[in-house]
């Protein structure tokens, strides 16, 4: 059979990398289409990893429960980060919440008895293997497709999240065009003004916050069960900074831009051997330079107007907002 | 051993107080969070390496040259970082921060292919000498390191309070719209506050590697969010809140690891960044009028 040769699991591998930094790509685009900054998006996603993985490591339930259950845990610590929060603005936001992450770090560190510290924790259920497992009790045999068994195991992996990334930013899609994305984005643009028009700035500000948090744990949970093993090196400050470079890259206005942004930052230094070593370096270059030239991303809603009128030349595009305050 | 404790506190405290001038300083000026100070002051700190361990020069020699590169590196960090995004228009306030988060990342990762991963040993010709007053033990690096760190606090708030240039700058602080109107030349003015910073991280660089006779490239990072902390307990922009701020963290951390769990001393700073936030956004010693939202 032909499919042998064509699934390589370490694409496959590198695809399920790619698809798990989209979903912390978008974290960061929801909380940042609401005119907040937060840095304390890898400690949500070491919340959602350590939640799931000890879950299922000691209590033996099973994984999908376990990846609610640390998507919902980084949530409520997101309630309880956001509602203070909501007093700061701007820069002192980002401040508090790069201080938070580094705390469920040293956190993650210390708590030996429980995170087994600064090791991490190893074998953590793997999604695929589940999977396979369940299915091979049910009497399946990946060779009826042709498949070996572990690139039956890679390739499961990778269908599920990409079928996790489709409805998450249907979702995402779905609701920047609703009342709650436009409140989103009035809030961005000028928070009293949109006070004054009667949003609840409060509520959104949170809502936005919180969604952020919960798809960050969301998107740790599944870290941990791809990679089985975590360690809070894994959620440090590097972390953060790695998940505002998907959506400062790719572009912060618009869903596609932290799309893009993580897809071609994760492949960037697999394609390209050679950066690897000096992936960080060109991460800050790509800050510094964004910042001066391009502080809206490479993708912003210009740039999406030009491929709409590429492929609709007949159709009169609309206009964008020209005076939209950029990231 | 309290006492012995105390004087470990404030030794680590005034070194802590000269890196949170450094990132006070900028805010002040520029009301701009420079997350790449901690950064420059890691590059200080191995200029004192390669001075005193890798080529044997006395120590005020690696001072000299700290300064320099720190201020040089300060200088590119306000043309490459800084200026491109001052005054254009529709930028967020958001962009100089993530645009010093990039310094700081290519900062450390340069040091991490220019001196090596590991941790490197600081000598000096007077790390062992130390002193017994009763049953206390005072090494003479701490003097050292208290005696400049004052100094280094007296000059500088000399030269704010006297000195025309002192004054500039205070007065771009304030507004820097009406200092420019007034005849300040408030480029220069801002250019100089960075590179005062900068030199002064590049000093505490220095003073650390003496005080813990270490130096790597992940030191930047604990140390920038220290300072971070430091100017947030304190108030941002508040020089004495600096000082006074610095001090407490040193204390508190030494009696943490003291009394406490040594594993939690880093999250000191970090629960002081959130609590003092939460509570008084415009830290101990700000006012009520400058607090929260810039």
């Amino acid at each position: 059979m032909m499919l042998v040769e064509i699934v390589n699991p370490y694409y496959l591998q590198v695809g399920s990398f790619i698809l798990i930094n989209i979903i912390l790509g978008l974290s960061i685009y929801v909380t940042l289409s609401s005119g907040q900054l937060s840095l304390g998006n890898a400690g949500f996603m070491g919340i959602g990893a350590y939640t799931s993985a000890l879950l299922t490591l000691n209590f033996d339930v099973p994984i999908i429960v376990g990846v609610i259950a640390g998507a919902v845990v980084a949530g409520l610590f997101g309630i309880l980060v956001g509602i203070p929060s909501l007093r700061l603005q701007g820069v002192y936001l980002a401040i508090a919440t790069l201080g938070f992450g580094e705390v469920i770090r040293v956190f993650f560190v210390n708590w030996e008895s429980v995170t087994k510290g600064a090791v991490g924790i190893s074998g953590i259920p793997h999604i695929g293997r589940e999977i396979f497992m369940v299915l091979k009790d049910a009497g399946f045999d990946p060779a009826i497709i042709g498949l070996k068994n572990n690139q039956f195991v890679f390739l499961t992996v990778f269908f599920v999240l990409l079928l996790i990334n489709i409805l998450l930013v249907w979702f995402i899609f779905r609701q920047q065009n609703s009342r709650i994305g436009r409140a989103f984005a009035a809030i961005k643009m000028d928070e009293k003004a949109a006070e004054s028009m009667g949003i609840n700035i409060t509520y959104y500000k949170v809502l936005a916050f919180v969604q952020g948090a919960l798809i960050s744990g969301f998107a740790g949970a599944l870290f941990a069960h791809v990679m089985s093993y975590i360690s809070p090196a894994d959620f440090s400050y590097h972390r953060a900074v790695e998940i505002l470079i998907f959506a400062v890259f790719g572009g912060s206005e618009v869903i596609v831009g932290a799309i893009f942004g993580a897809t071609f930052l994760t492949l960037m230094p697999e394609m390209l051997r050679f950066i690897s070593e000096y992936r960080y370096m060109i991460y800050g270059l790509i800050l510094l330079l964004m910042m001066a030239f391009r502080p809206q991303g490479l993708i912003d809603v210009q740039v999406l107007h030009w491929f709409q009128k590429l492929r609709l030349p007949k159709r009169r595009a609309e206009h964008g907002s020209k005076n939209q305050k950029h990231l | 051993m309290l006492l012995e404790q105390l004087i470990n506190g404030i030794t680590l405290g005034s070194i802590y107080a000269i890196v949170a001038l450094g990132f006070t300083l900028v805010f002040g000026v520029l009301g701009i969070i420079n997350m790449a100070h901690g950064e420059i002051f890691m590059f200080g700190a191995f200029i004192g390496v390669i001075i005193t361990s890798t080529l044997g020069l006395p120590l005020w020699i690696a001072f000299l040259a700290a300064i320099i590169v720190t201020g040089i590196l300060g200088y590119m960090l306000e043309r490459v970082a800084l200026r491109p995004l001052r005054g254009k228009q529709g930028v967020s306030h958001l962009a100089p921060l993530i645009s010093t988060i990039g310094a700081s990342i290519l900062l450390e990762n340069l040091s991490h292919h220019l001196f090596g991963a590991g941790n490197h040993p600081f000598r000096n010709a007077f790390a062992e000498i130390s002193f017994q007053i009763g049953s206390i033990t005072i090494y003479l690096v701490q003097i050292l390191i208290f005696v400049i760190s004052v100094i280094l606090m007296i000059v500088l708030s000399y030269w704010l309070l006297k000195t025309k240039a002192g004054k500039a700058l205070r007065a771009t602080a304030e507004n820097i719209e009406t200092a420019s109107i007034l005849g300040v030349n408030t480029k220069r003015i801002i250019i100089l506050t960075v590179v005062i910073a900068s030199a002064m991280g590049g000093i505490a660089g220095i003073l650390v590697g003496m005080a813990f006779n270490s130096v790597n490239p992940q030191m930047g990072l604990s140390m920038g969010l220290k300072g971070l902390a430091i100017i947030i307990l304190g108030g941002m922009g508040n020089v004495r809140g600096a000082m006074a701020g610095g001090l407490i963290l040193g204390l508190s951390e030494t009696l943490i690891v003291a009394y406490g769990d040594s594993g939690y001393r880093d999250a000191v700073a970090f629960i002081t960044i959130i609590v003092i936030l939460l509570l008084r956004p415009q830290g101990l010693f700000g006012q009520k009028t400058t607090a929260a939202g810039r």
